[in-house]
């Protein structure tokens, strides 16, 4: 059993890799069988991940040297309970994929089916390898398999419009994985190493330099662009938007997490160097909270649904920010929490919305009206996530809400803690003119007064995410016992 | 002596389930029904089941699952806890059956009753939350429940009220929610079971902010001025909900709160060397007197109501901020005492609009020929309201007035004398209109489009001729039920075995008080 | 040589990588701030490589005579596959641009961004 945990890490990331280079092949007879395919490598993914965390969670963590050379010299995978969160999050997949079958009916020629599912195992593949890479270079190519996988993602229906926004997300996207990998150079030139462990070690033995004061600030600021922090989230609306539901699932729930899961290790690399953080979680306070405000304030004129959840997303990302910018325990937990649950609730309004999108042909609230009465089950899922999302118990939003809020007290920043627990209701504006739209008011449309609920394999996924929302809200004690270890490694690596 | 036992989970979990049964019975009336009842008639028997334990000081536990290290969300039915989850289990049996008399064939009534049971449920996990976590939970669950219950009707009002009424209510939880975060972080602990969690060393200013924001997040429900606002626009909803929820369990959770935050996250003693029960008790009398006369200015019954809630509800906080044991009895039996008479009057205030289309004070001359019943019962409850000995009313008033001289502070006694007439006078004009004006001559609006036609209780309604004198049975059978637990509640007051019983043991038990009663 | 404290290759990547980034700013043309990628993309890359140059230094390959120091490799590899990467971003870019003007027949952001 002892070495099982090092020797299935490599496939964790391989398996959907290869799923991906495979799905071509499979969608040759019959591009439906990619769907059913595309489910399998991730459902199978998810089981890895499963044994994974139980060796994490009985033996403690465990690093793979690839290809047998040893660390620092070799690649280094490893996989410790800040991975294993992140795992959570590819989780989701197993409900994106099933979801996409049908939905990809209306929405994708079926030449493009194959290319679809493998970009989104692709993804899948990417997020895993940036989540448990222990070697900086591969931070940098795993997050360009995400990212570019992202760009084509959100391209993939085709419409010049798509295209679009797809090429600004690329623009602004591109440019910030160069600074990753300026930074990375730079970081090698003065430490010799790529491994992280060992280059943390390194920067902390060195004098702290301008240089690697540069390197750090250009990979927090990279990485605070893919996250989409304010104000840096200009490419984020269209592209969440405009991408096919499925997509902007996992883009809006998984994809902006790289850039968080990136800036907890920019931290991890800094801690001990010397370098004082002050000044960055000064600034990760203010721009989260301003986040938070203003992701809300924008999101309030939107009348398409999938543009306000994507502008709650930056909100999100504020809380989470803020979380990390207090750098108290509680509040880190919080942090932590939120990356997945974030990415739960969010994956369930997208979802939601996109069966609402494909059973009715709407998508704006104005037309939306009265969709209640035709899908409940669907609708009902939707208020749930809206609920969350907002914080308010007993969903698994509050749980976050309610750990950043007393990190921010704990931190001496109450401030904080009121413009968190205020803005965070400023949201809800937005989203009671959803539920009044949805629930309370006649239809308007024919098309969304004779609609009928969608088809299982769309509606079950929501309604099991919009269950687990719930049920994260009361056993809200379960993640957080599981990510407190990581945060106490993280504040002791911090001098805290 | 704490004793752990699985009832006060069961009971919000019992009717938590039911309501998740209602909502799947659709529009099934009868399975609606059952499980409606079996909710609320299950729910009651196990908050019964608790009461003689209570009586002899038992304090009944369970601990359901741990939410952050330290923090639990728990539930514990203390003395208190047991009088409120008792007064809100009865009056939702009773609501239940006027509401279905009253909502015969309104549309979405499977939305209606499964929220209507999750908002009551709701109450209990409030009554019984162990610690300011699970009140805040259930608190910020019950905000969410109410709100479609508020809009039901779809209408443009009925929208904005409930938009008004999230406003005021989430924002009040934001407070809730940062006034239980620092005390968390100041006091390392959220429990309820104590009389006061501060260290003595606490500073001042710390304690005063979570006062305030303690304060401000549960008065915004106890309507406490000028937190007011979104009580009287709340009125679009139907009557059963202004009934059970704007006159009993919504507000009363927010009266519930601020006595919680009083007796068990200050303590009495904290709190009178802190000095912050003055303003709040100086705001309380300023809420009683304002909310009387604007009461006097409404044309609207229901509105009329509903100032008078503002008013009453004051009543409750003003006895609690006194900080005497007496003062502290009177709090809790004008929970109850408040919410049987005011039910009643919205009960007959449905009853009119149903059987009449009148809504309005004005339009009432007469009335007491037309619904003679529901109009004693009326009068029982005005007369409650205005304080004559052998009401319920009387028995706050008399505690209070006593409370308010034991802490030497007499001029609450001018506010409750003052408070008294305010009552008289804009309750016996509505009485005096029913009872010795004749009925106007215009023929009667119909009322709501669908006539109860399917209630047999009424014989003989001749086309053209004169409808039923009275109201339906399911209408009528609550109303005098709750009118004559006013009377009930005002000539039991020092019986051993009544409610008073429960709030004496609440008094010393829950408040930490010596006891107000040999 | 050194200029400002820094030497001069450097300066160079620091130029080229500004020449780049103006490119990607403000130019309207879509496939000039595709090239503006490119053109700091290319900087980047020159800076790796030039940071692991030593003055004297040998190719990395250890055959009988060899001896240190040596260049450092690894910079290499990683701009090997940097190129990869950036090759892919501009094909899938490029891509892009191509689906934008078989729809809108304009590849200008003045123009793109007056559309509806």
């Amino acid at each position: 059993m002892t070495t099982l945990g090092p020797t299935l890490l490599p496939w964790l990331v391989a398996l959907p890799l290869a799923g991906a280079a495979l799905v071509p092949i499979v969608a040759r007879r019959d591009a439906r069988w990619a769907g059913g395919f595309t489910f399998a490598v991730a459902l199978a993914t998810t089981a890895l991940a499963s044994v994974l965390v139980a060796q994490l969670a009985s033996q403690g963590p465990f690093s793979a040297d690839l290809g047998g050379w040893a660390a620092p010299y070799g690649i280094e995978l490893h996989f410790d309970r800040f991975a294993a969160w992140t795992m959570a999050l590819a989780a989701l997949f197993s409900f994106v994929i099933p979801f996409s079958w049908r939905y990809l009916d209306a929405t994708l020629p079926r030449e493009r089916w194959a290319p679809f599912y493998a970009l989104m195992l692709l993804n899948l593949g990417g997020l895993l390898g940036f989540s448990v890479t222990g070697d900086l270079f591969n931070l940098f190519v795993t997050m360009e398999v995400v990212s570019l996988s992202s760009y084509a993602l959100v391209a993939v229906a085709g419409r010049g419009v798509a295209a679009w926004a797809a090429l600004k997300y690329l623009l602004l996207g591109a440019v910030s994985s160069l600074l990753v990998l300026f930074a990375v150079g730079l970081l090698f030139a003065l430490t010799g190493s790529l491994n992280l462990a060992d280059v943390s070690v390194r920067l902390a033995a060195a004098e702290p330099s301008g240089a690697a004061l540069l390197a750090l600030a250009s990979l927090a600021v990279a990485f605070l662009v893919k996250a989409a922090l304010f104000p840096l989230h200009v490419w984020l609306p269209d592209a969440h938007a405009i991408a096919p539901s499925p997509v902007s699932a996992v883009l809006s729930g998984l994809v902006v997490k790289v850039g968080i899961v990136g800036l907890l290790r920019v931290l991890q690399l800094a801690a001990g160097t010397g370098i004082s953080l002050e000044p960055l979680n000064t600034v990760l306070m203010v721009l989260g909270a301003t986040a938070i405000v203003m992701g809300a304030f924008l999101a309030i004129f939107q009348d398409d649904i999938k543009l306000m959840l994507a502008y709650s997303t930056i909100s999100n990302i504020g809380y989470i920010v803020l979380g990390i910018g207090l750098a108290s325990p509680f509040a880190l937990i919080g942090a932590f929490v939120h990356v997945f649950n974030h990415a739960l609730i969010k994956v369930t309004l997208f979802l939601a919305a996109g069966a609402i999108i494909h059973q009715t042909g709407y998508r704006t609230l104005s037309d939306l009206r009265g969709v209640a009465r035709r899908m409940p089950q669907t609708a009902a899922a939707m208020a749930i996530g809206a609920v969350s999302i907002v914080g308010l118990p007993p969903t698994a939003g509050f749980v976050c809400k309610w750990y950043i809020a007393l990190g921010a007290f704990e931190a001496d920043q109450g401030g904080y803690g009121f413009a968190l627990v205020f803005g965070a209701l400023f949201i809800f504006v937005y989203y009671v003119r959803m539920l009044d739209a949805f629930f309370f008011r006649s239809p308007v449309r024919p098309e969304v007064a004779d609609a009928v609920e969608a088809p299982w394999s769309m509606r079950a996924p929501v309604l099991v995410l919009a269950a687990a929302c719930l049920v994260l809200g009361v056993l809200g004690g379960i993640p957080i016992g599981f990510v407190e270890p990581a945060v106490v490694d993280l504040l002791a690596a911090l001098g805290r | 002596m704490d004793v752990v036992d699985p009832r006060p989970l069961l009971a919000p979990l019992l009717s938590f389930a039911c309501a998740g049964l209602v909502f799947a019975a659709g529009e099934n009336v009868f399975w609606r029904r059952f499980w409606t009842f079996l909710a609320a008639g299950a729910k009651l028997l196990v908050v019964l089941s608790m009461l003689p334990g209570t009586l002899a000081g038992t304090v009944y536990v369970s601990h359901v699952v741990t939410f952050t290290p330290g923090v639990s969300i728990a539930l514990r039915a203390d003395a208190y806890g047991m009088f409120f989850a008792l007064v809100s289990s009865t009056l939702w049996v009773l609501t239940t059956i006027y509401a279905i008399g009253y909502m015969r064939g309104s549309k979405d009534r499977a939305r209606f009753f499964g929220f209507f049971a999750l908002c009551v449920s709701t109450t209990v996990g409030i009554a019984f939350a162990e610690n300011l976590l699970t009140f805040f939970l259930f608190y910020e669950t019950l905000t969410i429940c109410t709100y479609p219950l508020v809009v039901h009707a779809e209408t443009p009002q009925a929208l904005r009220a409930g938009r008004i009424y999230l406003t005021y209510t989430l924002l009040g939880g934001g407070f809730a929610l940062i006034g239980s975060v620092m005390t968390l972080d100041l006091a390392g602990t959220l429990t309820l079971s104590q009389h006061g969690v501060f260290a003595s060393d606490t500073p001042t200013l710390a304690l005063a902010a979570v006062f305030v924001a303690l304060v401000l997040g549960f008065g915004v429900k106890a309507a406490i001025m000028p937190l007011h606002g979104w009580l009287p626009i709340a009125m679009v909803a139907p009557t059963p909900v202004s009934a059970l929820l704007h006159a009993v369990a919504v507000v009363k959770v927010g009266a519930f709160g601020v006595t919680r935050v009083i007796y068990n996250v200050f303590g009495a003693e904290q709190l009178q060397a802190l000095g912050f029960a003055t303003p709040l008790a100086l705001l309380a009398g300023f809420t009683i007197l304002a909310g009387s006369v604007l009461a006097i200015r409404q044309d609207h019954l229901k509105r009329r109501l509903a100032y008078s809630t503002i008013s009453q509800l004051s009543y409750i906080v003003l006895g609690a901020a006194l900080l005497t044991p007496l003062g502290a009895l009177a709090a809790i039996m004008h929970v109850a005492n408040q919410a049987f008479a005011k039910i009643t009057m919205f009960f007959v205030a449905g009853a009119i609009v149903k059987e009449t289309g009148k809504t309005h004070v004005s339009e009432l001359a007469g009335i007491a020929t037309r619904l003679p019943w529901s109009m004693a019962a009326f009068t029982v409850a005005a007369l409650s309201f205005v304080g004559l000995p052998l009401f319920a009313g009387f028995t706050t008033k008399w505690y209070l007035a006593l409370g308010a001289l034991q802490g030497d502070a007499w001029w609450f006694v001018v506010v409750m004398l003052a408070s008294s007439f305010l009552n008289a006078a804009y309750w016996f004009p509505i009485l005096h209109l029913a009872y010795f004006r004749a009925p106007e001559v215009t023929p009667e609006t119909p009322p709501q489009a669908t006539p109860d036609a399917s209630d047999g209780s009424h014989a003989g309604v001749a086309a053209g001729g004169p409808r039923r004198w009275e109201t339906s049975k399911t209408l009528l059978v609550p109303i005098l039920i709750c009118a004559a637990y006013v009377v009930l509640l005002g000539v039991t007051a020092e019986v051993p075995g009544m409610p008073t019983s429960v709030a004496v043991v609440a008094v010393e038990q829950s408040f930490g008080l010596e006891a107000p009663l040999p | 040589m050194t200029l400002l404290g820094l030497d001069l290759d450097y300066v160079a990547c620091i130029v080229l990588f500004c020449v780049g980034l103006y490119m990607l700013v403000a130019k309207s043309n879509l496939i000039k701030k595709v090239l503006g990628l490119n053109v700091m993309e290319t900087a980047v890359f020159a800076f790796i490589v030039t940071s692991g140059m030593i003055d004297g230094g040998q190719e990395p390959i250890v055959v009988a005579g060899s001896a240190p120091p040596y260049t450092s490799p690894i910079p290499h590899a990683m701009v090997l596959t940097g190129i990869v990467v950036a090759v892919s971003v501009t094909a899938v870019a490029l891509a892009l641009i191509a689906q934008i003007h078989a729809h809108y027949g304009t590849i200008e952001v003045d123009e793109l961004k007056e559309l509806p």
